[in-house]
């Protein structure tokens, strides 16, 4: 449809308006997951990496940004799936997917254990027992050496792959970690606008109205921390399986504010958020080079700035987001 | 008279202050109860410990003959006894149809797998969620604003919201504490008349009400609280002309004026 | 070496450590009491004062007296730095508790990455205060530096008693703890306490630093672990009240202490985790406070 009296730059903000913003994240992430792809290589590797951190943050997000809870201890859960899929692949031969199940279903059960009396605690004290449950984890990782060879780690963890077929290539594992988190993400999108999930954030927001409305506050909770468990358990599974090594450093406090900084970039709270911050922040050591070094000095920083001038993210650009005040 | 909630003796007390003292009241299942009372008067507390979000010191409160002390306000809600707060309490980031589908998660089962996988059953229940929602923000007048966010709503829009909220809930019993405070005189009109149709529809209703031109318009009986204590009982006339309930409102001016 | 005097050995260098957990754990109180805020960057001030110190007097060749009054210092100006460029910013956009606390442990992780680039990962440590042979009492050794920890922690925590009964800034300081609101109306200047909390906070964390790094080692990833024994502390005695987190911190040295002596020293940081963990379960309030 053409219109005689507009002007090019009105047609150009008809065009935009056609086009929406909350569209513009997923064509990033597609644009930078298939430059990985035609480019291969070291890209690949770094994308596919980024992809195994969509998983994770995509659970955190469920757990902080839905529910608004506070977990400083994820990187336990990852810690356990991985480990517990390498170990089960290693040193006893099992299958990498009935490994990686079973890794996230005993990351889950832990959870269950610890979650009942932590999330009963509330503010700093939920900060810093959930904090403990990471630390003790990565202790554990350290000191239970005939289990997990200590700070040597464990070497030799086989490929992605299903009976027979492993998944080698760059691009191989690239495909396959796309779609994993794909699926993570839209499970988390129909997860938000499910009864469950509305449960999440009427609890987020007030739980004293959420109790008032009949929701079990704290068996809800418990829901969205396991889940968050089970994401991050899947990831830390991932993640052995791709790099084909574990050592507690993999799963260390590292992990944490590296998920946090991705989860704030990307927009707490939003679907895209999780994707688009977890592949922004991977890249970003690639574009400045020779910043290797500085990278935790970097996340670390930019958290900060984060938090104070910008907390909502790039969400604050793709999702429509409306000032409050009187509507008639 | 068949009575929904009776009250034997509720006292609460905090430290040496006694919040409520000794009250006794019963709620008949029929009509609109309402308790008054001046600022201090204990009525919130009151309202606290019914729906569960306080434990009394003594006494029992027994809704359709069980003592529900002790219970946690979900466990009443699931049993029919919901409650609105005096400051609003909505979930400001989602939706104002959002906001009443949570009223209703009491009536709905699907849990995360059916989230993800959404079965047939799972479409047909979420439809059925969608549709009480919007008959129920009809009769709010929000339907139009139904999918912003409900922090952008005015004060009044958002008590509304906040009472079909609790409705979507199917109470039996529905506690409001002040539905009336911050509404002008049209949002004020439009409010009793959803109470009157509420307590028509077979809901009892107990309210906490400063606006005295609400209380006598809407309530069939009114109970009084002062200083913890309940000084008065009856209906709108009776406890209007009551000496004790005059000496209580300083002369009763306010009553008066009705 | 009899049951006993192996008893007592564990006992006495339990206490040792113990001071310093306390210490670190007053730390958090000061900030606690001032502003409500949890620091998760505390660790880093330990973490700072001992690796100042260390490298003031290995490449500025000062003597270890002067390195440590200038780390102590050095560290106390980056408290309040922390308030003014991490804190305050958050402060006065009403963030949340959540919010504050994530900033902090990433200013933590900023420090402990800045310092590794500063001066490498191996681990540092400084020359005991007094180079003399242990005091033996009965079949137990007490090093010096044990005796420098004991006797300069308890005056320190002498000295708060007395800075916070006595002067009317640490009188402020209580009037911000019990309510800020009367506290500002009443004039006093809450930020200016803030800053001040942050301040003494690190001063006495660098201060940690300093006394216990001849008998342990330092390194840029020390602090998480002093931050949570010293958060221990605070809650073992009841969050808030400077004498109790001492006292706590004790009853922390010294069950990690005999958690060394019994499961061996690998084991010592999950004993003090574990201590966090059973407290925050069972006793949030702490011992010495009511349990909330």
């Amino acid at each position: 449809m053409t219109l005689p009296n507009t002007t090019s730059t009105e047609r150009a903000g008809l065009l935009l308006r056609a086009w929406p913003l909350q569209l513009l994240p997923w064509a990033v992430s597609a644009a930078i997951v298939g430059y990985a792809f035609i480019v291969g290589g070291y890209v690949a590797t770094v994308i596919a990496f980024a992809l195994v951190y969509v998983v994770f943050v995509t659970g955190l997000n469920l757990f902080m940004g839905f529910a608004n809870q506070v977990s400083f201890g994820q990187n336990a859960f990852a810690g356990l799936g991985g480990y517990a899929s390498a170990i089960l692949t290693t040193t006893y031969n099992w299958p990498v997917l009935p490994a990686m199940i079973a890794g996230i279903v005993l990351a889950v059960v832990i959870a269950l254990i610890i979650g009942y009396p932590t999330l009963r605690l509330k503010g700093h004290y939920l900060a810093m027992a959930t904090l403990a449950i990471g630390l003790i984890t990565y202790e554990i990782a350290v000191e239970w050496q005939s289990m997990t060879q200590g700070y040597l780690g464990i070497s030799g963890i086989p490929p992605l792959g299903i009976g027979s077929y492993e998944i080698i290539s760059d691009r191989g594992q690239l495909a396959i970690l796309s779609i994993v988190a794909l699926l993570a993400v839209f499970i988390a999108a129909r997860i938000k606008s499910s009864r469950m999930g509305r449960a999440f954030l009427a609890l987020g927001a007030s739980e004293n109205a959420a109790l008032a409305l009949g929701i079990n506050v704290s068996r809800t909770k418990l829901i969205a921390f396991l889940t968050a468990a089970a994401f991050a358990a899947l990831a830390g599974a991932l993640f052995v399986h791709v790099v084909g090594y574990v050592s507690p450093e993999v799963f260390g406090l590292h992990m944490v504010i590296l998920g946090f900084t991705m989860l704030y970039v990307g927009g707490i709270g939003s679907i895209a958020g999780p994707l688009i911050g977890a592949l922004l922040i991977s890249l970003l050591p690639e574009v400045l080079r020779g910043f290797k070094d500085y990278q935790d000095l970097f996340y670390g920083t930019a958290l900060i700035l984060l938090l104070i001038y910008a907390p909502r993210g790039l969400a604050a650009f793709f999702e429509r987001r409306e000032r409050t005040g009187s509507a008639s | 008279m068949i009575t929904r909630l009776s009250i034997n003796n509720l006292t609460k007390r905090f430290g040496g202050l006694v919040a409520v003292g000794e009250v006794s009241f019963d709620v008949p299942v029929d009509g609109v109860t309402a308790v008054i009372g001046p600022n201090g008067a204990g009525k919130t507390t009151l309202f606290s410990l019914i729906s569960g979000f306080l434990p009394p010191t003594e006494g029992t409160i027994r809704f359709e003959d069980d003592n529900i002390v002790g219970l946690t306000p979900d466990k009443l809600a699931a049993r029919g006894l919901v409650r609105t707060f005096q400051l609003v309490q909505l979930f400001p980031e989602m939706s104002v149809l959002d906001n009443v589908k949570v009223g209703q998660h009491l009536h709905t089962s699907s849990g995360l797998l059916a989230a993800v996988l959404r079965p047939r059953a799972t479409r047909a229940e979420e439809a059925q969620v969608e549709a009480k929602a919007r008959e129920l923000l009809d009769l709010a007048r929000l339907s139009h604003l139904a999918d912003r966010p409900a922090k952008i709503l005015s004060y009044g829009q958002q008590r509304l919201l906040e009472l079909v909220r609790a409705l979507a809930a199917q109470p039996r019993l529905i506690l409001l504490d002040e539905p009336a405070a911050g509404l002008d005189a049209n949002e004020s009109k439009h409010l009793a008349a959803m109470i009157r149709q509420i307590a028509a529809s077979g809901v009892t209703v107990l309210l906490i009400e400063h606006d005295m031109s609400l209380v006598m318009s809407v309530a069939d009986r009114v109970i009084v609280l002062d200083f913890g204590r309940k000084i008065a009982e009856g209906t709108p006339a009776e406890v209007r002309a009551h000496p004790a309930v005059l000496e209580a409102y300083l002369g009763g001016v306010e009553i008066a004026d009705v | 070496m009899s049951d006993f005097t192996y008893f007592a050995q564990v006992l006495v260098s339990g206490l040792g450590t113990g001071c310093i957990y306390g210490l670190i754990g007053i730390g958090f109180c000061v900030i606690y009491n001032a502003s409500g805020i949890v620091n998760f960057a505390q660790g880093a001030f330990v973490m700072l004062g001992g690796m100042i110190t260390q490298v003031a007097l290995t490449r500025l060749g000062l003597p270890l007296p002067i390195a440590a009054i200038i780390a102590i210092l050095l560290v106390a100006i980056s408290g309040t730095v922390l308030e003014r460029v991490v804190v305050r910013p958050l402060w006065d956009r009403n963030a949340t508790m959540f919010v504050m606390i994530l900033a902090t442990l990433a200013a933590q992780i900023v420090v402990e990455r800045a310092t590794l680039l500063a001066v490498g990962d191996q681990p540092r440590t400084l020359p005991v205060f007094t180079d003399l042979p242990p005091l033996k009492f009965g079949g137990v050794a007490v090093s010096l530096q044990l005796i420098w920890i004991l006797v300069t922690s308890c005056l320190i925590v002498a000295g708060l008693a007395v800075f916070f009964q006595k002067t009317k800034t640490g009188k402020a300081m209580r009037a911000c703890a019990i309510d800020r609101e009367a506290a500002a109306l009443q004039g006093i200047p809450v930020k200016r306490m803030l800053a001040l909390s942050f301040a003494l906070s690190a001063g006495l964390g660098a201060l940690a630093g300093v006394l216990i790094t001849p008998t342990q080692y330092t390194a840029f990833n020390v602090g998480v672990p002093f931050a949570i024994s010293g958060f221990i502390a605070a809650i073992v005695g009841g969050f808030g009240k400077p004498s109790g987190a001492f006292l706590g911190g004790l009853l922390l040295g010294v069950v990690q202490a005999a958690a060394i002596a019994g499961f061996g020293s690998g084991l010592k940081n999950v004993a003090a985790l574990s201590m966090l963990l059973i407290f925050l379960f069972l006793r949030p309030g702490g011992i010495v406070g009511a349990s909330k």
